[in-house]
């Protein structure tokens, strides 16, 4: 009887080698083509994602309100300080909320002087965040707006205190937000007050360092970041954090928004983003392509002069 | 009117499936997002060679591509790359499991521990050829190491809850087979 399954087995590992085999080379075939044509595999992805996830956020949604519930009761021990520090802080509030009352009637007064109208391009479209989708090594989150709710790859996401990430994949009903400090964003910024431009680098840190600033020495702990809307990403002057000294000694900027409870997140519209569609575009700088047929122009006029 | 391994065998598959869900879901859960600092473990890489070592009919390969697969899809892995390694190590380690039956655990645990070091750097070597960011060395580290402490938790757990132990060699079963 032994024997018998034995020789059974000669026949069938030969053929389930080959077919294990087949199954590797299909696996590293799709990686070689998401290497080649990564935009498209990536759209597969979202695409996967979509059809997945949502499908179980009946669930995702309710567990992590319970785990934060769990969290805030771990707090009640805390609370009568809670609550002194919060009737202090209000009495400060109040005396803030007159100052700002007094600012915005200044403002629409002078607003309504100039006949400025807000830029009607910056509306936005708010969205849920349903998982958090990142391995260890790459920080985003998905939220539950997607095609369908006309998100753009690109744009801007904010929690309504400052910039959380950018969109980057959408699904139709779902789209992911590249946080920060994932190890791929690059966010150029602006530190005010000092007007230093400066590249925001995720490196998986929740407190992102500051690249290829200038002149460090004229920029303070506590500095103002804004996003300054280099390359056309971003719309500028966004809130994006504090600068922060580092333990390392970087500049390292502190977040404004509240990467511990990301809930709702803001899509800001803007239809000015240049879009990522195919391989190609990544690769061409476009500056160089301008100054050759500018060099060009003189010499076609040369020709036909000849 | 089914036979007992066989349903013994669907239970195991349908099992595995449940396991690879709870891992994922777990992960995807927006509890406190983009703070996370320590990686976790490779779950479902680790429960799938467990289980292969002692009961290679539990793990069919072509199960576990799939759940690896669909980690990489949702995990924002490149696509393929990690699922094709993954599936290498198992194919490797089902081809032992009849030798490190008799083998004390110890032994076995190095050889896992061995097959997932690997792993890492073909993965890495090959991200590299093909030139794609990669996570730093450090956390990639923190990575293994915590796969290969979690190895013997997920063995525990697999032959207490779930009945997956190496069989006794020379063990039948109940059609009188040698398994």
């Amino acid at each position: 009887m032994a024997r018998d399954r034995h020789s059974s087995e000669d026949y069938v590992r030969p053929v389930r080698r080959i077919l294990v085999g087949l199954l590797i080379l299909v696996l590293f075939s799709v990686f070689v083509i998401w290497r080649i044509d990564s935009p498209r595999m990536e759209r597969f992805r979202a695409a996967l994602v979509d059809r997945i996830v949502p499908s179980f956020s009946w669930a995702l949604v309710p567990v992590a309100k319970v785990a934060d519930m769990a969290e805030s009761f771990q707090s009640y021990q805390r609370i009568y300080d809670q609550n002194q520090k919060l009737r202090r802080d209000l009495r400060q509030m109040q005396a803030w909320k007159e100052a700002a009352l007094r600012l915005e009637q200044e403002n629409a007064k002078l607003l309504n002087l100039n006949k400025v109208r807000l830029d009607p391009k910056l509306t936005y479209v708010t969205g849920v965040v349903l998982a958090d989708s990142g391995s260890p090594f790459r920080q985003s989150v998905l939220i539950n707006i997607g095609k369908r709710d006309g998100i753009v790859d690109g744009w801007a996401a904010t929690d309504g205190l400052g910039l959380v990430g950018r969109i980057s994949g959408v699904g139709r009903n779902s789209s992911r937000v590249i946080l920060l400090n994932d190890s791929n964003s690059r966010l150029p910024v602006t530190l005010q007050p000092s007007g230093q431009r400066a590249i925001l680098t995720g490196d998986n840190t929740s407190r992102p360092p500051l690249d290829f600033l200038e002149r460090p020495e004229l920029v303070r702990p506590g500095d103002r970041v804004v996003s300054s809307g280099d390359g056309g990403v971003f719309p500028p002057g966004l809130l994006v954090g504090h600068v922060a000294l580092g333990t390392d000694g970087r500049l390292r900027v502190r977040l404004s928004a509240d990467y511990e409870r990301l809930e709702f997140l803001r899509v800001l519209r803007n239809y000015t983003v240049g879009r990522v569609t195919d391989t190609g575009s990544l690769l061409i700088p476009l500056a160089p392509a301008n100054s050759v047929s500018a060099l060009g122009d003189p010499l076609g006029a040369d020709a036909q002069d000849d | 009117m089914i036979d007992s391994a066989v349903r013994a065998r669907l239970a195991h598959w349908a099992l595995f499936l449940v396991l690879v869900f709870i891992v994922y879901f777990l992960r995807l859960i927006p509890a406190n997002p983009g703070t996370r600092q320590l990686p976790d473990p490779y779950w479902v890489v680790i429960f799938g060679y467990a289980w292969v070592i002692r009961r290679p009919d539990y793990v069919p390969t072509p199960l576990f591509a799939a759940a690896v697969f669909l980690g990489d899809v949702l995990f924002l892995r490149p696509l393929g790359l990690w699922s094709a390694i993954s599936i290498g190590g198992l194919e490797f380690l089902r081809a032992r499991a009849q030798f490190s039956r008799e083998l004390p655990f110890l032994f076995e645990w190095a050889m896992v521990a061995g097959v997932i070091v690997l792993m890492a750097v073909a993965n890495r070597v090959l991200l590299g050829v093909f030139i794609v960011n990669q996570p730093d060395l450090a956390s990639t580290g923190i990575q293994l190491l915590l796969s290969i402490l979690a190895y013997p938790l997920v063995v525990g757990i697999s032959a207490t809850l779930f009945g997956v132990r190496k069989v006794a060699p020379g063990a039948t079963d109940k059609m009188g087979h040698r398994i």
